[in-house]
């Protein structure tokens, strides 16, 4: 129960670190889409209630405070993180090259999405773009990504143990 | 038998629910529901608070390296610049009008709305999407639709509103499209959003000559942005690609990694 109270201000507080600190760390150019990074790790460590409610909350505040089109990181959320769900019984999640690759190809499939539905909704063109702001945040995103793996399993452990007890 | 089809029902439930929000959201633009609203309400200050401590710290470091002083009157001379180079542009269409239209119209007084002053609370400069959230609200008479503006020129206009804070669509965003005029061939088309400084100014005749440099301004058409307001400057135009219409290249006149304040403004009649 005291993960679910958690998780909002959780959440939150998350997603509004990610625009203001780690935007301005990056001076504004690349974005570091810890969320998303936070989702796969919740599609290969949690279960479904748990992960599919972190993936479709955290969606839906980034939607809410940056989207033009609510519902587009919730959705883009909820599929890569049950795609990582379904991949997670069939490969093994731990090894640091996996984790890099599959993160860089999640970012990707997210910007790919976005970018669809641009295209299919007001027929804007936005290929470019997609090189130009995915690419980079993919890199950064396979990057970091073993490194948030490792402190978001301290801090599932440290809330396991708050649950215990 | 409940357990064991759980994860089922919950990924069906979860993807159901948020191409519901989808579909409603591409259906109805613009109407931001009391949950996005409280959102709004919750994560704005949080971000204020934070952007300020930044802000701060930073200020601080620059203060430091520049000397006590020389910042403050450095930031005051690039307002007033900017200010004078609004009155200018102003001025320069105003003398263009009059010019063409002295015979056929009368001279009215020109339309000055009132305006809503804003501090940008939120600015993510990285996102896909480009939008900036201000400490002004539907109580204070902020309204889906106003056009945003700031001394360098049109920042983009509001999306969503709560009740203390709105979101601002960017003119650099893939979704904006402003009805645009080339100020001194007077060259029609409509500006779209590049996801960067870089916008590009569309369905201009290849029969229009537009050249560098040239400033773009709103053409008052479409009725969401009044006639006159710096958009940017004409960077690249050619006519190499194949079709009806040439490539033009506009950059903005505002920086909006720098972004402070703006000005929402009323331009609706109540």
């Amino acid at each position: 129960m005291a993960y679910y109270i958690a998780l909002p201000f959780f959440t939150i507080l998350l997603v509004v670190l990610q625009r203001t600190l780690l935007d301005l760390l990056f001076g504004g150019r690349i974005g570091v889409e810890v969320s998303l990074i936070l989702v796969i790790y919740a599609g290969f460590h949690l279960d479904m209630v748990r992960g599919g409610v972190l993936a479709f909350l955290t969606g839906f505040l980034l939607d809410c405070v940056s989207g033009t089109i609510t519902g587009l990181y919730t959705f883009a959320y909820v599929l890569i993180f049950l795609l990582s769900y379904l991949l997670s019984p069939r490969i093994y999640g731990e090894r640091m090259l996996f984790i890099m690759g599959y993160a860089f190809l999640c970012v990707l499939l997210e910007g790919l999405f976005i970018f669809t539905v641009y295209w299919s909704v007001y027929g804007t063109d936005v290929s470019q773009g997609l090189l130009r702001t995915y690419l980079p945040q993919a890199l950064v995103a396979g990057v970091l990504s073993p490194a948030l793996f490792t402190l978001f399993n301290r801090l599932e452990a440290t809330v396991h143990a708050g649950e215990a007890r | 038998m409940f357990k064991k089809y759980l994860a089922v029902i919950v990924a069906f439930i979860l993807i159901a629910v948020s191409l519901v929000i989808l579909s409603q959201s591409l259906r109805r633009p613009g109407n931001p529901g009391v949950v996005k609203k409280l959102v709004f309400e919750v994560t704005a200050p949080v971000e204020r608070v934070i952007n300020s401590g930044v802000g701060s710290v930073s200020g601080a470091w620059k203060q430091y390296l520049f000397l006590v002083g020389l910042e403050e009157e450095n930031r005051e001379l690039r307002k007033k610049i900017a200010v004078l180079q609004g009155e200018v542009n102003y001025y320069r269409e105003m003398s263009l009008e009059g010019s063409r239209l002295k015979k056929v119209l009368a001279l009215e007084d020109s339309t000055i709305y009132p305006a809503i002053a804003a501090r940008v609370v939120g600015n993510e400069g990285s996102s896909t999407f480009r939008t900036i959230m201000i400490n002004k609200g539907s109580t204070d008479g902020v309204k889906e639709g106003l056009p945003v503006i700031s001394p360098e020129g049109v920042v983009g206009r509001v999306i969503e509103t709560s009740w203390n804070y709105s979101k601002i669509l960017l003119v650099t965003d893939y979704n904006s499209n402003i009805d645009a005029l080339v100020q001194g061939s007077r060259a029609q088309g409509i500006l779209q959003g590049g996801g960067h400084r870089l916008l590009r100014l569309k369905y201009v005749q290849r029969t229009e000559e537009v050249k560098a440099d040239e400033a773009v301004i709103t053409s008052g058409l479409g009725g969401a942005f009044p006639k006159g307001l710096m958009l940017g400057t004409v960077v690249r135009a050619d006519k190499k690609d194949p079709g009806l219409f040439q490539t033009i290249e506009v950059v903005t006149s505002v920086d909006f990694s720098k972004i402070e304040e703006v000005l929402v403004l009323q331009t609706e009649k109540d």
